[in-house]
């Protein structure tokens, strides 16, 4: 692998730099107008090809640095996108645990609304009939009613015997009366005809 | 039901026939597979057509994916009734159950894995099936019709337990009360008879058309459509789709619908119902209408929702009735697309 990648970035390089245009051909150059410098002669050739030779190295360092600053920038870029994508992902998964939980309780709420409904079809049948409070309460006038016509009733039927063993005495007296006054009659009617008989008789 | 096989059509005329066939074509029955991503729907010739659920609603659904997989020949008859167990689809129409194997069914040739015939009074008629239930916990399927009885059949041995007697004619539909393990049968009579499978006796009677509030005798008494909640029942057909608390056996919401119902279910805190009119209706228990959703079939005579767990990306409502297409409800506000025969 390292190899595959080592080959990517000479190849990428190559491409970009091939001929060693920037940074590359500073370096080369400054090695080159090294040598040239030890070699050179006068002291003013010396003096400036060193002052251009600290220019170049100046150069190169100052981008070093800059490419330094830009790997390092890269990579924190690369960590802020790495920690944002993993906030994202959390609220994502957050997000689905959410809607999980508010379908079970849209399933819930169903369940609920259900239970009321039925209660209310229920309620709406009880209603037709009257409440149990008024119907007891009927039911006791209408039961304090009935015993009050009966202990009446159980009066006129005591009065009604009373009267009728008064009757029936006074029958029994009356026809005893009848028979007594009969039979005192007949004895003295039977006297009255033989009276008149013996009377009869001796005269012829 | 008129058969129309033909003995010898010049090829000429095929897709005349054809074309005619769709066109008289009724849906009578859907059922869900248990992998929730195929629809099995039974028409009035006798035909069972599989359709890929999960690729009609794929993204990059085309035209022949409304189209079924494979289509065979079940019945002789019509295929009024399907319901569907782990692995086994059972479908009844014309006096017989036949189970045919999920896994097998999309290849082509699918031969029945077995057909049972309930034991009839007479030989002579073969009254048709009506509607099927499954019983989870004794492992049985329920069966009524035409011959007014309700039989068990045991799915692992096949024998036929119990006969329910009671209602005096023709049952339409059954549906099952969970928590006592009570059947309930509505029929052609008026009557919603509840059955215990225990001791194998009518516990309950409910004469719909001599309540008031919902008989409506200019459509007749019959009770074409139910479906209970355990506590509540809801029936329709001839009388007005009505909700009914069964502990008390008395009405308590009549849906103002003026057309009758063909079938009914409870869906979360809602009643959906189809019928007589294009629209599948849907209900809060108050009685209010919360939505009218308009199909493409005249009239629709099965509702079906896929509330398979190992498939919910194929959770939809699907609408079959007169016509060769089953419309197809992603979100109960509107109409998808429809499959086609």
């Amino acid at each position: 692998m390292g190899s595959v990648t080592d080959d990517e970035i000479i190849r990428k390089r190559l491409l970009i730099d091939g001929d060693g245009a920037g940074d590359d051909r500073r370096i080369n150059l400054l090695v080159k107008s090294f040598i040239k410098w030890c070699y050179s002669g006068s002291q003013e050739e010396e003096y400036s090809q060193y002052q251009r030779m600290l220019i170049t190295l100046s150069q190169c360092e100052f981008s070093m640095r800059k490419t330094l600053l830009v790997y390092d920038m890269n990579l924190r870029e690369t960590e802020n996108y790495e920690k944002t994508y993993k906030e994202i992902e959390c609220s994502i998964a957050e997000a689905r645990e959410k809607i999980a939980e508010c379908k079970r309780q849209i399933l819930q709420a169903k369940r609920i609304r259900k239970n009321h409904q039925e209660y209310d079809a229920l309620v709406k049948v009880i209603h037709h009939y009257p409440d149990r409070c008024e119907t007891l309460k009927e039911l006791e006038a209408l039961r304090k009613e009935l015993e009050h016509l009966s202990h009446i009733k159980e009066s006129v039927e005591d009065t009604l015997e009373l009267r009728k063993k008064q009757f029936y005495v006074l029958l029994t007296v009356l026809h005893e009366l009848k028979q007594t006054l009969e039979n005192h009659e007949k004895p003295s009617k039977v006297e009255a005809a033989q009276e008149t008989s013996m009377e009869t008789d001796p005269k012829p | 039901m008129e058969r129309t096989m033909p003995q010898a059509v010049p090829l000429g005329q095929m897709e005349v026939f054809q074309a005619l066939q769709r066109l008289h074509m009724i849906i009578f029955s859907q059922n869900v597979s248990p992998c929730g991503k195929f629809l099995a729907a039974g028409n009035n010739y006798g035909q069972i057509a599989i359709f890929s659920l999960s690729a009609a609603l794929s993204s990059e659904a085309k035209e022949e994916s409304k189209k079924p997989m494979v289509t065979f020949q079940a019945h002789d008859g019509p295929v009024y009734s399907m319901v569907s167990t782990d692995r086994h689809l059972l479908s009844a129409g014309d006096g017989e159950v036949k189970a045919w194997l999920w896994a097998e069914i999309l290849k082509k040739g699918c031969k029945e894995l077995w057909r049972r015939q309930p034991p009839y009074r007479t030989s002579l008629e073969v009254p048709e099936i009506n509607a099927l239930l499954l019983v989870p916990k004794e492992n049985s399927l329920i069966l009524a019709g035409g011959d007014c009885q309700l039989h068990t059949m045991d799915l692992e041995t096949g024998t036929f337990t119990r006969a329910l007697w009671g209602h005096t004619d023709y049952i339409h539909c059954l549906a099952l009360r969970e928590r006592s393990p009570e059947v309930l049968s509505g029929g052609e009579d008026g009557a919603v008879r509840l059955w215990d499978l225990r001791t194998a006796k009518e516990v309950q009677t409910i004469e719909v058309y001599k309540h008031e509030e919902c008989s409506r005798p200019h459509n007749g008494r019959w009770i074409g459509c139910l479906a209970t909640d355990s506590d509540w029942m809801v029936c329709g057909g001839g009388p007005a789709l009505t909700l009914w608390h069964l502990r008390s056996s008395t009405p308590t919401t009549v849906f103002p619908m003026r057309a009758p119902q063909k079938h009914v279910t409870f869906y979360q805190d809602l009643i959906l119902s189809a019928g007589q009119g294009r629209c599948v209706n849907q209900w809060q228990l108050s009685g209010e209408l919360k939505a009218q959703v308009p199909g493409s079939s005249p009239g629709l005579l099965s509702l079906s929702l896929n509330q398979q767990p190992a498939a919910p990306e194929c959770k939809v409502l699907t609408a079959a009735g007169n016509s060769c297409r089953v419309d197809v409800f992603t979100n109960l506000g509107y109409r998808a697309f429809s499959l086609s025969f």
